[in-house]
């Protein structure tokens, strides 16, 4: 895929959504027509300037980003603001992807990138600073679609502070690998790539977040 | 195998029990760990567990639609942003580029030569002596020449000084 120089790159992002080619198709047609094409085929138009593809490949893939964000972030704001910088990155950086591996891939890994940064970010702002007593006051973010009763509203933000807790205590890697296939349902191969690992190490980080994650969670059962 | 407390499985496949639960084991390997499953009480045990402990451990989170049109406006909103913030600064680093590097030393060649050439008291302006000053220096310099002269007429004594030393020892 053409590799487009940074002045160049700039240019074609400003220009207006219906420029050039877009010209030719519009509306709900150009919006059709990109609604049915590969992600591949977007991401080559995107490099060519075109953002109306920048913008179906965010349509396709911003819920799944979401809710990787919100497996490591746990939070719905926070969420959604790492999903979206991951967005920004792909931005950003689309000129470098060279179609080695899938878009999907390559878009999933800066998810899981810029949550993990977030992670250790978090880590080192909070060390020392975080107390137990705060912790038991505080709601869980997200608001579930049915109501809950007060009594299992405590006991799913226990619950879900439990499994945070849990989760933190796992080394990146095991938590990467847990967190995409338990909540993504991810294939060992598919985590594999993003992960750019090999499946079977993939199947021993799964393994060994499973058993410290059940042994955190036993009494909860 | 049987013979092992209910909640332990088999070691040698716990890994491949958590695949099982995950759906991630090939068409064989499945049916065989199925089968032995079926008969090992800590392995079924252990499936059991798993399948009740995993799913508390999903979070989920089912946002309504205005948060997904908050999202786009959003992200458009911190696209655009990116863009323009990037644009100024692309347009300057693309000047230092290394195509146009030949050009930018052409230029400055140029406008030295034309500066030397042409530029003849270009900065005498910045150089240049106020009137007051100018004024005020002149007495000064005339009071110099003052001096320089009664210098002159010192030396003329020392002559003259010299030259009747002479005469007397003639």
């Amino acid at each position: 895929m053409a590799c487009l120089q940074p002045a160049e790159e700039l240019e074609i992002f400003r220009r207006p959504l219906h420029s050039d080619a877009n010209e030719r198709v519009s509306g709900k047609g150009r919006t059709s027509q990109l609604a049915h094409s590969g992600d591949e085929e977007l991401v080559a138009l995107a490099q060519q300037g075109d953002r109306r593809a920048f913008e179906e490949l965010i349509e396709r893939h911003k819920q799944k980003a979401y809710h990787i964000a919100f497996g490591f972030a746990r939070d719905r704001e926070e969420a959604k603001d790492l999903s979206q910088e991951a967005f920004l990155k792909a931005f950003s950086y689309l000129k470098n992807f060279d179609g080695r591996s899938s878009f999907y891939t390559w878009f999933y890994r800066i998810v899981v990138n810029v949550c993990l940064d977030y992670k250790r970010r978090a880590k080192r702002t909070s060390a020392g600073e975080f107390d137990e007593n705060i912790e038991s006051e505080m709601e869980p973010s997200h608001t579930p679609s049915r109501p809950l009763a007060p009594e299992q509203h405590v006991l799913a933000g226990q619950l879900s502070r439990k499994v945070d807790a849990a989760l933190q205590k796992l080394p990146a890697k095991q938590r990467t690998a847990f967190i995409l296939k338990n909540n993504q349902g991810l294939s060992i191969r598919e985590i594999a790539d993003m992960m750019e690992t090999a499946e079977g190490t993939v199947k021993v980080h799964l393994h060994r977040a499973v058993t410290a994650l059940r042994l955190s969670l036993a009494e909860l059962a | 195998m049987a013979e092992q407390n209910r909640t332990i499985p088999c070691a040698e496949l716990e890994a491949d029990l958590v695949l099982l639960h995950y759906g991630d084991l090939d068409d064989g390997p499945r049916a065989e760990l199925r089968s032995h499953s079926a008969n090992c009480a800590g392995c079924s045990a252990y499936l059991t567990e798993l399948a009740t402990l995993l799913p508390l451990a999903v979070a989920s989170d089912a946002p309504a639609q205005e948060f997904w049109m908050d999202y786009n406006r959003e992200l458009r909103h911190k696209i655009d942003a990116a863009v323009e913030s990037k644009s100024w600064w692309q347009r300057f680093t693309a000047m230092f580029r290394p195509g146009y590097l030949p050009a930018f030393a052409t230029a400055a060649v140029v406008v030295l030569a034309l500066t030397i050439t042409f530029g003849n008291g270009l900065w005498s302006g910045k150089h240049g002596v106020n009137e007051d000053e100018l004024s005020e220096a002149l007495p000064v310099a005339e009071n110099l020449e003052f001096f320089r002269a009664m210098d002159v007429l010192d030396d003329l004594d020392l002559l003259e000084v010299i030259g009747g030393g002479a005469k007397d020892a003639a």
